[in-house]
């Protein structure tokens, strides 16, 4: 009974805890330019995600390791800090990105800047990690965040054409914009393949105690958690493309994509759209700060949980609440935060094969892994969407920096 | 060879400014986003605050393209033309924001119902851009 309540609550804690402001602001942007000609790279991402975090999830319960420390012990040290340059300054900007998403929602709400919000929602969030334990953040914020549901409802509303939905999912190129198009792709496949997943959830299965017995629970609750997250993901992109295409509105800014839904639910539409992008926000600055947290202390060796109280693992807490306070500075001097989110995705796809390759080496490994090792076919799929995903990303990038 | 050639090409090509069918892109967005917002107001769905703070943007990004497409126009439009359109366009969207903060409701539709007109201008004029490619 007592797992039969924890699988239910690990899929739609999923499901709740999928959309955040990367997968939103680059859904929407897809659909609004490119209709759903770009719903390919979210179904082969979170085709990905399922296999990444369905992993994590099998080497926390069968190694009884993160991620992050089975790499740190089968790579060494040198290896490990390189890789986590790369990754936690990713991380951190979207981190920035996450906390301006809380604060553009209020502004949205109530009016006041979005500048003058991010000292405030940082304390909030800061406060939640310092007070609460792990149980609050991950079911309290991702309970809240099923508020996103109504992306579906609005979709559904708008009574998409079904077959021209199905022909986005096989990948196809425009006939102009091609270099937009490449920087969408990455863009997306980043935000739905974020590392910081994998070290969250396999630190939260060490936090929760699994054992092998959770094997199969972990595949049910990451096929079908992450699968309805992608669905969520791919809601925006469709409901994008027949509210903003239609009139040629370009997704560049917040207040643009507030307008995604007025047309579908007239009179819900922008507070159900400013409440999901506050909670989905809010959920993933709390899961984005603990996952740079458990990175450094797993990696460097300190004591490190979030039921623990923070004079039991101080540097941990010290690690929080550093970047949670930086973070918010570039947004009190008004950094545009959907510029930070678009070059954070793309950024993230970039560094995909530094995080996932070592990753599968380490799921093949018989010592830590034994009988329950990766088949042939989830090695595949994660390696071929990862070296896609960054050699788009190699290509595209660079194009999207030196073209403004 | 050709692969050394490439990135310079691919720098070249990206350090290029928007062409103008972009710029005007730009411009069809920003004015159908006014007249989104300007819809959802009046059908009394979102905030005056929201409304008053989108319509302020998009005049400014307005004014901000405009000009960057007037530097150089298109062979396909009228420039003095098409300046004085833009010019009306953003009376408008100004007029919606004022009667916002004012809370005039019942005048709204009237300025609403004009950028309309000037959006379908801006839109024909895109199209003759996108078609003398």
């Amino acid at each position: 009974m007592k797992k039969i309540l924890q699988l239910s609550l690990g899929i739609i804690t999923s499901v709740g805890g999928f959309l955040e402001i990367g997968s939103v602001t680059t859904s929407a942007q897809a659909g609004a330019q490119f209709g759903y000609q770009l719903l390919w790279p979210l179904l082969f991402g979170t085709i990905c995600l399922v296999f990444l975090v369905e992993m994590s999830g099998r080497l926390a319960a069968v190694s009884k390791h993160t991620v992050v420390g089975a790499m740190r012990e089968r790579f060494g040290f040198p290896f490990f800090f390189v890789v986590s340059v790369g990754i936690t300054i990713v991380v951190f900007m979207v981190l920035i990105a996450e906390l301006g998403g809380i604060a553009f929602s209020l502004q949205m709400l109530t009016g006041i800047g979005f500048p003058w919000w991010a000292l405030p929602v940082s304390l909030v969030v800061w406060l939640l990690m310092w007070k609460g334990t792990f149980s609050l953040i991950e079911y309290g914020a991702s309970l809240l965040g099923l508020v996103t549901i109504s992306f579906a409802v609005a979709a559904f509303r708008l009574h998409p054409d079904w077959a021209a939905v199905a022909s986005g999912f096989l990948p196809s190129m425009p006939h102009s914009d091609k270099a937009r198009y490449g920087f969408l792709t990455v863009s997306i496949l980043g935000a739905t393949i974020s590392p910081y997943l994998m070290y969250f959830y396999s630190s939260g299965a060490i936090e929760e105690k699994w054992d092998r017995s959770y094997v199969v629970m972990n595949r049910i609750i990451a096929g079908f958690g992450m699968f309805f997250g992608g669905f969520l993901a791919m809601a925006v992109l469709i409901a994008a493309a027949l509210a903003f295409q239609p009139m040629g509105i370009q997704v560049n800014t917040f207040p643009q994509a507030a307008l995604l839904m007025t047309t579908a639910l007239p009179k819900w539409g922008f507070y159900l759209f400013a409440l999901s992008m506050l909670f989905a926000c809010f959920g993933a600055a709390l899961e984005i700060s603990l996952a740079i947290a458990y990175f450094f202390a797993q990696g460097l060796g300190w004591n490190w949980s979030q039921n623990l109280e923070p004079s039991k693992n101080a540097r941990f807490a010290f690690v929080y609440t550093v970047i949670i306070i930086v973070a918010a500075i570039p947004l009190m001097f008004g950094v545009d935060p959907i510029k930070v989110t678009m070059m954070s995705m793309a950024l993230t796809s970039a560094t995909l094969p530094f995080a996932i390759i070592p990753f599968l080496f380490l799921m093949n490994d018989p010592i830590y892994l034994g009988k329950y090792r990766n088949g042939w076919l989830s090695n595949a799929v994660v390696a071929i969407v990862v070296l896609l995903s960054f050699v788009l990303a190699l290509i595209s990038v660079p194009l999207e920096i030196v073209g403004g | 060879m050709k692969r050394f050639l490439a990135v310079p090409l691919l720098l070249a090509v990206a350090c290029k400014p928007p062409t103008p069918a972009e710029q005007m892109d730009t411009i069809v967005s920003w004015i159908a986003t006014a007249r989104m917002a300007g819809d959802a107001s009046l059908r009394r769905t979102t905030p005056d605050k929201y409304t008053r703070q989108t319509l302020e943007l998009s005049d400014r990004m307005l004014l901000q393209s405009g000009s960057e497409l007037l530097k150089s126009p298109p062979p396909a439009i009228d420039s003095a033309d098409f300046a004085k359109v833009l010019i009306r366009t953003r009376f408008q969207i100004k007029e919606m924001a004022r009667l916002v903060e004012q809370k005039a409701a019942p005048e709204f539709r009237q300025p609403w119902d004009s950028l309309g007109i000037y959006e379908k201008i801006v839109k024909q004029a895109s199209d003759r851009i996108d078609s003398s490619r």
